[in-house]
């Protein structure tokens, strides 16, 4: 029977479903024009961090108001070192942002592995605040408050840019490009996830979030593996700072406010918690949310401009966020499932009842 | 003496006091609820925000200035008691999670909420009391009228609430209430009405605080006016435990003076950084704050 759950399938019909949605989702970007680009380029990017939050929440059961301090972790680092190497390949770049994630989560990690419930929420929003702070505590090399920290063109490997853009494009001049290349990284980032949601360490995680006690029975190494999942979902973090500095060409103490915390729990919880499908589809959503917003708003008559045009998007997100959690808590995609699941019962309970 | 009251040091001491007693505040709204209902409040300085809004803005229609103050403690009064009916009441007995990001998701709807009926510019309070510091002998001590009138209000505030919870019989059926529910319904005690009755008392005094972080010399009344201060807060709470009322005036006085002091001798920006590693020192050799009994793990 087909099974309606992603990351229940073999690892092959894995592997062959994110390739066939990456490849048509770059097919797509050849056809739309540069706005939507960009928007689709940024909700790729958001799409790696609601990846490493959906794991975080979902299969090892900690939560993170923290994200937007991991995405400030791999941006700056990835402004910060632009600055100084101008020549540095862009895969170099984003895995020096997915170690700076990385690092912040194990910082982060050695309290947090030991906190429950709300201490860990608390402490990770915490934690945003502070790395918003130590942005103008490092001053010198972040550029403080008001300065913009610019980038120099970073270069790409020269197959990539000529399969995408026939001359040697940078991210900063094409659209379709930076679009192609940030759907390239969410691929890379779903495939390795996609894999670890099913290892021994997703299977660890799982046991560890729905009964702590028989896990530490069978061996596993709770703190251990709270640590890894902090760390990994740091990285993911991380990741998708880094790929957004580099679309913006610039990094400020406003590029990673802790509203984006509020947004991509949003993101989250509308698509699935713990599902690689729902972080997917709240890429997607975050990609169309301000043309959708924009539409709402010019039907309503309210004027972009005004105070409930510029807050249009918190508000809706907000009000989303709560009302899923109040009364779908299992998202879109679970719900899906569970239509799915109720559709397919219904058809084998009528064949069931059928005479033979 | 005079010059001993206007040292660094005291000067020091006095500003964190103050500060310290406003996260005192914030933290016990949020242990009064956490205690009973077991829901970390993250919209509370939201919450204080909203009602706030509404009471203190009747100052530009000229009405007394005392009067707002009590119309923005009331609303914040029935504000508590509607949010623990309509968002809190379906999530009992659900996951840890859901509690959490309904209460995120809240906070960001009031921000943007307030945000898009007043506007982002800060709107600055008049001051019942003068903002100027008392002098003596020609130094500069760092207390003026509304910083007394700040720290006595606040220890008011807290005496009244600690008599509530010990002496009188609403107390002693809140204290039960959220001690054993299953045994205080037995016992006749409606137990849904008093958690909501705790959710108005926290509501209250979040929105009082939230008037005196307002009216604060160098601060002004905006959608986000609470960010930090709740931040502080909550890490007061969670470094006293968040079942123990002492325990969060004792963090919020200690957090306070943490962060006057990092502030003048080390910089501002270092106050954050230095109260998260408090936090974390803490929870590190006590994971459920300074003064909670240790409780046992299941097993």
């Amino acid at each position: 029977m087909l099974r309606p759950n992603f990351h229940r399938l073999p690892t092959t019909s894995r592997w062959i479903v994110i390739l066939g949605v990456t490849a048509t989702a770059l097919g797509f970007t050849f056809t739309f024009n540069a706005g939507l680009n960009a928007q689709i380029a940024s909700g790729a990017a958001i799409s790696i961090v609601v990846l490493g939050l959906t794991w975080l929440t979902g299969w090892s059961g900690q939560i993170s108001l923290g994200n937007s301090g991991f995405m400030a972790c791999g941006g700056y680092f990835v402004g910060v070192w632009a600055n100084h190497h101008a020549a540095t390949p862009l895969v170099i770049s984003l895995l020096f942002a997915t170690a700076a994630g990385a690092l912040g989560g194990l910082i982060l990690a050695v309290p947090a592995t030991r906190l429950r419930g709300p201490y860990l929420a608390g402490a990770t929003l915490a934690f945003a605040t502070v790395t918003s702070s130590l942005v103008y505590v490092f001053g010198n090399w972040t550029g403080g408050p008001t300065s913009q920290l610019f980038l120099n063109s970073l270069t790409t490997p020269s197959w990539f840019a000529r399969m995408f853009s026939g001359i040697q494009a940078s991210l900063n001049s094409s659209a379709q490009y930076g679009a192609d290349l940030a759907i390239c990284v969410a691929a890379i980032a779903f495939l390795f996830m996609s894999n670890l949601f099913h290892s021994r360490l997703g299977r660890a995680m799982t046991l560890v979030r729905d009964n702590d006690v028989s896990a530490e029975l069978m061996g596993i190494n709770l703190r251990r593996t709270r640590t890894i999942a902090f760390v990994i979902a740091a990285a993911l973090g991380g990741l998708g700072g880094g790929l957004q500095t580099l679309l913006n060409g610039s990094v400020t103490p406003g590029s990673f406010p802790l509203t984006i915390s509020i947004t991509l729990l949003t993101l989250m919880v509308l698509g699935g918690i713990g599902t690689l499908t729902g972080a997917v589809l709240g890429g997607l959503i975050f990609a169309v949310s301000s043309n959708v917003i924009n539409w709402l708003c010019s039907t309503a008559g309210i004027s972009s401009t005004s105070n409930l045009g510029t807050n249009m998007q918190g508000i809706v997100f907000s009000v989303l966020l709560m009302t899923t959690m109040l009364i779908a808590p299992q998202g879109i995609s679970g719900n899906i499932v569970r239509g799915y699941r109720h559709l397919m019962q219904r058809f084998t309970s009528k064949i069931d009842n059928s005479p033979a | 003496m005079g010059g001993f009251l206007a040292s660094r040091f005291m000067s020091d001491v006095f500003n964190g006091v103050a500060n310290g007693i406003i996260f005192s505040l914030i933290a016990l709204s949020l242990v009064v609820v956490w205690q009973s209902t077991n829901v970390l409040n993250f919209a509370q300085g939201a919450m204080a925000t909203f009602a706030t809004y509404i009471g203190m803005t009747q100052v530009e229609h000229g009405i007394n200035i005392w009067l707002c103050m009590v119309i923005s403690v009331v609303v914040g009064f029935i504000f508590g008691g509607l949010t623990e009916r309509v968002l809190i009441r379906p999530l009992y007995g659900k996951p840890d999670i859901n509690p959490i990001v309904v209460m995120v998701g809240f906070l960001g709807f009031l921000q943007f909420l307030a945000a898009a009926i007043w506007g982002n510019i800060p709107r600055i309070l008049p001051s019942p009391f003068s903002q100027v510091f008392y002098t003596s002998k020609g130094h500069t001590i760092f207390l003026s009228p509304f910083v007394v009138f700040q720290i006595l209000t606040a220890v008011t505030v807290m005496m009244i609430v600690a008599l509530v919870f010990r002496f009188t019989t609403l107390g002693l059926k809140l204290r039960a209430a959220a001690l054993a529910p299953e045994v205080a319904r037995l016992l006749g005690v409606r137990v849904d009405r008093l958690l909501t009755f705790g959710w108005m008392i926290s509501s209250a005094v979040g929105s009082f605080t939230a008037i005196l972080v307002a009216m604060q010399n160098g601060s002004a009344l905006s959608p986000s006016v609470m960010g930090s201060v709740f931040i502080f807060g909550f890490i007061a709470a969670a470094v006293g435990g968040l079942d123990s009322p002492i325990g969060a005036v004792v963090g919020g006085l200690l957090i306070g003076l943490v962060e006057q002091f990092t502030l003048d001798y080390w910089q501002a920006n270092m106050a954050p950084v230095m109260a998260l590693v408090v936090l974390i020192v803490v929870l590190m050799i006590r994971p459920r704050g300074l003064f909670t009994k240790n409780t046992q793990r299941r097993v």
